[in-house]
C-alpha cells in the first residue's frame, strides 16, 4: 500500500473529521536519492478512536511515541505517532495523528485493548499532563512517586503545572548565573 | 501441608541491577507467580530541562540521558532537529555519523554479552568480552577526545573530521573485531553450557513482541524485521542497504529467547563491522558542517519553525525523538522515547511462570537502561559543583593530545 492508497484510507474512514493533512517527503542518501514519507493528520477529538482503528486495519503497527504538547492555553495538542509497513526496506510509513484536547474534559479512549504495549505511554501521559484514559485498567504512576500530590503535573504550563516546586530545573543556565545562586 | 508463597523484593538497590528499579516477584516454590516492575527512580525530567535551553546545549543534554550508548540519543536529535529545520548535513558528516553510531553498537553489544554472562555467573567470559571491549573504547577516544559522551554530533554535520591516522586506526580496530566475532561465535553461541542455560529462557513469540511494542534486537530475536536503519534509513545508512538481522535468517526459526538475542548481537556487530567499513571507504570529501558557524545556526533556529519525529536504531532499539521549534533558539517541545521504555514492558509477561534463577537473565536479557528510561542528566563532581564545559573540553583536548601522540609512536 503507498501513502495515497493509505490517506484515502483515512479519508473514507474519517470523513469531515480529518480536518487536514499533509504528506512530508523526505529525500535521503548520498549516492542514490531515495524517498520516505510520512503522513501528518489533524482531526478531530471525537473520531480519534475511528482514526486509531484504521491505523490498525492497515496493518498491525508499531506505536512510535504519545506526546501531548501544554502552552498555557484552554487545550493540549495531542500527538500520536505510529509506524506502518515496517520490516520493509524503505517501506514504513509514519502516521502522525494531531487533535486538541480541551482542558475541561481531558479524556480519551485507551487504546491499550489493541495494544497492550501503549500502556507505559498512557501511564506516563496520564501523570505528566493530567489526561485521564477511559480502559486503562493499570492507573499507577509510572515516573512519579506514589505520594506525588493530586492535581499537579510536570508538562502543564498552567496554574496546574509545578512551577513552586522545583527549584532550578526550570530556570535557564542562564537565569541561574544572573541571579548568583550557583550551580543548578 | 499447604503452598506458601514467599515475596522476593529487588531492587530499586541491588547488586546485580547496575541502576535503580524494583521487579517484585511472589513465589510458589521455584515458580514466580505474581511479579510487579516500578520504575521511575531516577526521573530527573530531562525534557524539562532541555526546553529551557537552545537547540545546541539540548543537543548535549541529550548526549547525556543514556549513561552507555551516549550517541544514540543525540543521533535522534540531530536526524530530527535536521528534519523540522530543513537543514541537511554534507555528505561527509553523513558517513562520518554512522562509524561512530556502529562503533557505539559494537561497544555496547560486546558490554551486554559481558553483563549476561555475568548475571549467568560466567565471570571468566565477562572478563574477556570487557578486555576484548576495551580496543573500541580506545578507539572512540582518539576519535572523539572522550570514552563516553563524546560531543561530536552537530545540527547539519559532525565537530570533528576523520583524519588519516584515525582511518588507520579503524581499519586496524575492524580487523581485530572480525575475529573477536569468530572467537565469540566460537566461545559463546557453540558452547554447550551457555545454550542450555539460555535456550527457551525469556522466550518472547512474535505475536507478544508486537503487542508488546518491543523494538531493537528484543523484536529482532522474536522474528520481526524490524531496524530503524532498514525501515527509514537515513544519512549513510540510506546508501548501504543494511537489512535487519533476525534468527530465521542465520539459523531458520526465531525461537525469541535469551540465546537467540544473544546471536543476533553478535551477527549485528559483524554488520556494523560491513557498514563502518563501507563508509571508511566511501568516505565523501568535503566540509563537515552545514552551518559552522554556531550564532548563524540559532538564528536560522529561531527564524524558523516546525515539528519533526526523527529516529535512530541504538544498539537496544530505536529511540524516538520528537521536536517542535517556534520561534526561540531551542525545542519548545521535547519528548524522548528510548528503546528500554518498551523493552521493560516485556518483563512481567516473561516472568510469571519462570522460575526464580532465571530471573537475572530475563532482567538482563533485553540490556535495560534506566537511565534511558528515566532520563538523568547533570554531572557534579564530589564537591557538588557542576562540571563546566572549559573545564571538561581543557581535560578532553589533553587526552586526545595523549591518545595521538601514543597512535604516531
Amino acid at each position: 500500500m503507498n501513502i495515497e492508497e493509505v490517506i484515502e484510507k483515512l479519508k473514507k474512514s474519517l470523513g469531515d473529521a480529518l480536518l487536514n493533512y499533509e504528506i512530508r517527503e523526505y529525500e535521503m542518501g548520498i549516492r542514490r536519492k531515495r524517498k520516505l514519507y510520512e503522513v501528518w493528520a489533524e482531526i478531530d477529538r471525537s473520531a480519534f478512536r475511528k482514526a486509531v482503528e484504521t491505523i490498525f486495519s492497515l496493518d498491525y503497527p508499531h506505536l512510535h511515541l504519545i506526546s501531548g504538547e501544554d502552552n498555557g492555553g484552554d487545550s493540549i495538542k495531542m500527538i500520536y505517532s505510529f509506524g506502518v509497513f515496517y520490516s520493509n526496506p524503505w517501506g514504513e510509513i509514519s502516521i502522525t495523528l494531531k487533535f486538541d484536547l480541551p482542558k475541561d474534559s481531558l479524556i480519551l479512549p485507551t487504546i491499550t485493548d489493541l495494544m497492550p504495549g501503549a500502556e507505559t505511554n498512557e501511564r506516563e501521559i496520564r501523570e505528566m499532563l493530567g489526561i485521564e484514559f477511559e480502559g486503562l485498567k493499570n492507573k499507577r504512576h509510572l515516573f512519579l512517586p506514589d505520594d506525588w500530590p493530586e492535581g499537579k503535573y510536570p508538562w502543564r504550563r498552567d496554574e496546574y503545572g509545578v512551577e513552586d516546586m522545583i527549584k532550578h530545573t526550570h530556570k535557564s543556565v542562564r537565569e541561574i548565573r544572573k541571579k548568583g545562586e550557583g550551580n543548578a | 501441608m499447604p503452598k506458601t508463597a514467599y515475596y522476593i523484593p529487588i531492587g530499586p538497590i541491588h547488586p546485580a541491577l547496575k541502576e535503580p528499579i524494583r521487579v517484585e516477584a511472589e513465589v510458589e516454590g521455584e515458580k514466580i507467580v505474581r511479579v510487579d516492575v516500578k520504575r521511575g527512580f531516577a526521573h530527573r525530567g530531562i525534557e524539562y530541562m532541555g526546553m529551557k535551553r537552545n537547540a545546541i546545549q539540548t543537543l548535549y543534554l541529550s548526549e547525556r540521558i543514556c549513561g552507555i550508548c551516549s550517541i544514540s540519543h543525540p543521533y535522534a536529535f540531530v536526524v530530527t532537529a535536521e528534519k523540522a529545520l530543513g537543514i541537511e548535513a554534507p555528505p561527509r558528516a553523513q558517513y562520518i555519523r554512522p562509524i561512530i553510531a556502529e562503533l557505539e553498537r559494537i561497544h555496547s553489544h560486546i558490554l551486554w554479552l559481558g553483563v549476561i554472562a555475568h548475571e549467568m555467573g560466567f565471570d571468566s567470559l565477562l572478563f574477556w568480552t570487557w578486555k576484548g571491549r576495551e580496543k573500541v573504547l580506545d578507539l572512540l577516544e582518539l576519535l572523539t577526545g572522550n570514552r563516553i559522551n563524546y560531543s561530536v554530533y552537530m545540527i547539519g554535520g559532525v565537530r570533528r573530521d576523520l583524519k588519516e591516522s584515525h582511518i588507520k586506526a579503524i581499519k586496524d580496530a575492524i580487523t581485530y573485531y572480525w575475529k573477536f566475532t569468530e572467537q565469540m561465535k566460537e566461545i559463546i553461541l557453540s558452547d554447550p553450557v551457555y545454550k542450555a542455560r539460555t535456550r527457551g529462557v525469556a522466550q518472547l513469540s512474535k505475536e507478544m513482541a508486537l503487542k508488546l511494542n518491543v523494538v531493537g534486537p528484543v523484536a529482532r530475536a522474536a522474528g520481526i524485521r524490524m531496524d530503524i536503519r532498514q525501515d527509514m534509513p537515513y544519512d549513510a545508512y540510506a546508501d548501504i542497504d543494511v537489512r535487519a538481522v533476525v534468527p530465521q535468517d542465520i539459523v531458520g526459526e526465531a525461537k525469541g529467547d535469551a540465546y537467540d538475542i544473544t546471536m543476533v548481537r553478535i551477527y549485528e556487530i559483524e554488520q556494523s563491522l560491513d557498514i563502518i567499513e563501507y563508509c571508511v571507504d566511501n568516505l565523501p570529501e568535503g566540509k563537515i558542517l552545514a552551518i559552522p558557524n554556531y550564532p548563524a545556526l540559532l538564528a536560522k533556529i529561531r527564524r524558523t519553525k516546525g515539528e519533526a519525529i526523527g529516529a535512530h536504531e541504538a544498539p537496544r532499539g530505536e529511540v524516538v525523538h520528537y521536536l517542535k521549534f517556534d520561534g526561540r533558539d531551542g525545542p519548545s517541545v521535547w519528548k524522548v522515547i528510548a528503546p528500554s521504555y518498551n523493552n521493560i514492558n516485556s518483563w512481567a509477561p516473561l516472568l510469571l511462570g519462570a522460575e526464580v534463577a532465571d530471573i537475572p537473565i530475563v532482567v538482563a536479557y533485553i540490556d535495560p537502561c534506566m537511565c534511558c528510561n528515566d532520563r538523568v542528566a547533570l554531572l557534579k563532581t564530589p564537591e557538588g559543583k557542576v562540571l563546566g564545559y572549559e573545564y571538561i573540553h581543557k581535560k578532553a583536548v589533553e587526552k586526545t593530545k595523549k591518545i595521538e601522540k601514543e597512535v604516531r609512536g
